[in-house]
């Protein structure tokens, strides 16, 4: 068990394509850290310099405070569990448990110890017999975890492990990985680029923009608040609206519509007073959108919107609006799919929410929820 | 549809596969079924071929080969010259594979390496006995280079002395072979995934441990299929020693398919050469089965 520290750590493919930029993280002892960020963002690449894979171009980096830079992955006293698994298939769940106790010359009887104790918290001792290619997508993710824990090391690093599971069954897996990490207390950096595993499961996720991290910090936090347009955008699901818009006075102005913003928005805010009269973006999430002529939803202000399109969840509305304001692209690539032609914003509505595709509603809105942001860096304000 | 109707179309479907096939079915038939009769059916006749009412013969050739002690030294040297070059060809080949799939070796020189390793698959059987037949010559390339380096004190006769003419031609077949070991092993190595690998490099594996506990593995199903068909192929090899030892010296390098070759055409004994030729199909035949059976079991 041991800390994991990574100081400026840069990597650059080839001569000239830097996938990672001056990555600063201390993982504590025991600690659950996520790893997430879009696809292509250089998850990978940061999981598998820790791990001894990738060379480290520049920076240190310490595992239990041993500088490991220039040791092989052996050295480094961590274990991985791969987005294929890696499982191999000519052996059986036991040999492939077994397989770092049997290259490190481990006798026969403490090999058959160990994997039982672990087969038994992984409930796979019915199977320790079967080869993997007869074990079903959620048994061989419990094969790949067990042939990390086998050698009780300093640190778990896995790179999105769940991702090859249907969703029904990554929802349970991502519970019991949770648990597991809790019971064994190891040390886990977990990469994936679901930003709903990374919220669900770690107790520190660190978010990840092409090859640059952009923020570190608790789920809650990250949701509550965000350091710029892009964490905003790509944390939460359906993703932050982001617009763009004039702040006059107290008042919050796009298109037709106006928003008046509260004193306590100016107080927790000091800057944003310097914005008086010039652009703004302004984020407002999903869910802190209300249906207007609904209870919840009445004492808030409200603005014109039309209603394009609804998904009905049972449990809640997913409605596509268009409101008169334009739309700031946050960064995320996967952001855009959240949003259709002729659609600009996304609302949670109640289930009892009688709107109707194609009708012009009134939008009522949570203005102490309000996000702002620089509209050239996309910082927060 | 009416019941009429559809087994009509019923009886349709079952047949039309047939149709499709009878073309390759009658050419199958004729060109390799009809021989491999005609050879079975002179094996058990009395100067067949030669006489047009051939008489019964029953077992007589077969009992015939048995008692000729040069048939059992054919039989024995096929065994050695196809094992050898079975066992060698597979050896070369994995070694040859696993250099050019290493990443250690600088990318220009794989390159090379891969196209010379190759070459020997570019000559037919016939070209390669001759190539060989003049580096072994006795003033050849060989003899010189192994005198200059004092491995030997005179000259040999490799192709014609009784004790080097069998380990002359199988070496020669082992040059000429061992390319398909390698194209297929290379093929396996790189349908190997690499985080195989990654995840014992992480596990603390040593190369040979990762040679042993994995890609010996994974390659495995390669290995055995290749080596039964190369060891069908090889059992059969003619050219190659009819131009290098013609079977000679004193019967040293005699095979059964030269074996086969001199019963028929030199010494007109066109039924007993049938009888060794059908001997040959039997082993032939058994390897053949052994290898359906094991491609079925995948
Ligand atoms: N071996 C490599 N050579 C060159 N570029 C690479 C290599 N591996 C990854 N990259 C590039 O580095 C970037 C980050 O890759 P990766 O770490 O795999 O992203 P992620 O895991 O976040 O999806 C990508 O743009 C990818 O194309
Ligand atoms: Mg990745």
């Amino acid at each position: 068990m041991a800390e994991v520290i990574l100081e400026n750590i840069c990597k650059t493919y080839g001569n000239s394509f830097r996938a990672i930029d001056r990555l600063n993280l201390s993982i504590e002892d025991g600690e659950f850290l996520i790893l997430v960020g879009p696809s292509g963002c250089g998850k990978s690449t940061a999981l598998r310099m820790i791990a001894g894979l990738e060379d480290i171009t520049s920076g240190s980096l310490r595992i239990g405070g041993v500088d490991v830079v220039d040791m092989p992955p052996k050295d480094r006293d961590i274990a991985m569990v791969f987005q294929s698994y890696a499982l191999y298939p000519h052996m059986t769940v036991f040999e492939n448990i077994a397989f770092s106790m049997r290259l490190a010359g481990k006798p026969k009887a403490e090999r058959k110890k160990r994997v039982d104790e672990i087969a038994k918290t992984l409930q796979l001792t019915s199977l320790l017999d079967s080869k993997p290619a007869n074990l079903s997508g959620g048994q061989r993710q419990r094969v790949a975890m067990g042939r990390a824990m086998v050698r009780e090391p300093a640190a778990f690093l896995m790179d999105e492990p769940l991702s090859n599971l249907d969703a029904k069954l990554r929802v349970q897996m991502r519970a019991e990985i949770t648990s597991l990490q809790k019971q064994l207390g190891v040390t886990t950096i977990y990469v994936t680029h679901d930003q709903t595993e990374a919220m669900t499961m770690g107790d520190r996720v660190a978010v990840l923009k092409g090859g640059v991290l952009q923020q570190v910090d608790t789920p809650k936090r990250l949701y509550e608040s965000p350091v710029n347009a892009f964490v905003a955008g790509f944390i939460g699901s359906p993703s932050m609206n982001l617009f763009e818009a004039t702040l006059t006075g107290d008042e919050l102005t796009a298109g037709t519509f106006a928003i008046r913003l509260q004193d306590a928005a100016f107080a927790r805010r000091p800057s944003l007073k310097s914005y008086a009269g010039r652009k703004i973006v302004f984020g407002i999430r999903p869910e802190h959108l209300y249906d207007s002529s609904l209870d919840s939803g009445r004492k808030y202000q409200t603005l014109p919107a039309k209603v394009t399109s609804i998904e009905e969840l049972g449990s809640e509305h997913i409605v596509h609006l268009n409101i008169d304001a334009v739309r700031v692209d946050s960064g995320d690539p996967d952001a855009v799919k959240d949003f259709g032609l002729a659609s600009n914003a996304v609302a949670k509505f109640e289930p009892e929410s009688a709107v109707r595709s194609g009708s012009e509603i009134r939008l009522a809105l949570d203005d102490t929820k309000l996000h702002f942001f620089d509209p050239e860096t996309h910082v927060a304000i | 549809m009416t019941r009429q109707k559809r087994s009509r179309h019923r009886l349709k479907r079952t047949v039309a596969p047939y149709l499709y096939l009878s073309p390759s079915l009658v050419i199958i038939g004729l060109l390799m079924l009809l021989p491999m009769v005609a050879v079975i059916s002179y094996s058990f006749q009395n100067s067949a071929v030669l006489r047009r009412d051939p008489s019964f013969a029953g077992l007589k050739h077969y009992q015939a080969i048995f008692a000729d002690p040069v048939f059992w030294a054919s039989l024995w040297h096929t065994l050695y010259f196809t094992c050898m070059s079975v066992i060698f060809h597979m050896t070369i080949g994995m070694i040859f594979a696993l250099m050019l799939n290493s990443d250690r070796i600088n990318p220009t020189l794989r390159n090379i390496l891969r196209v010379l390793y190759i070459l020997p698959w570019l000559f037919t059987a016939v070209i390669i006995a001759v190539i060989w037949r003049l580096l072994l010559e006795p003033n050849g390339v060989v003899n010189s280079i192994l005198m200059q380096l004092g491995i030997i004190g005179s000259k040999i006769e490799w192709f014609s002395s009784p004790e080097t003419a069998l380990h002359a031609v199988t070496f020669a077949n082992i040059w000429a072979g061992y390319p398909l070991f390698m194209v297929s092993l290379l093929a396996g190595l790189q349908g190997i995934p690499k985080d195989f690998y990654e995840a014992a490099d992480i596990d603390g594996a040593k190369a040979y441990q990762k040679l042993i506990f994995i890609t010996i593995p994974q390659l495995m199903p390669i290995i055995i299929s290749i080596s039964l068909l190369d060891f069908i192929w090889t059992m059969q090899v003619f050219p190659l020693i009819w131009i290098t030892t013609g079977g000679g010296p004193i019967y040293s390098t005699e095979v059964l398919s030269t074996y086969t070759y001199k019963l028929a055409f030199s010494s007109y004994n066109l039924s007993q050469a049938s009888a060794s030729a059908v001997v040959i199909l039997l082993i032939s035949l058994g390897l053949t089965l052994f290898y359906i059976r094991y491609q079925k079991a995948r």
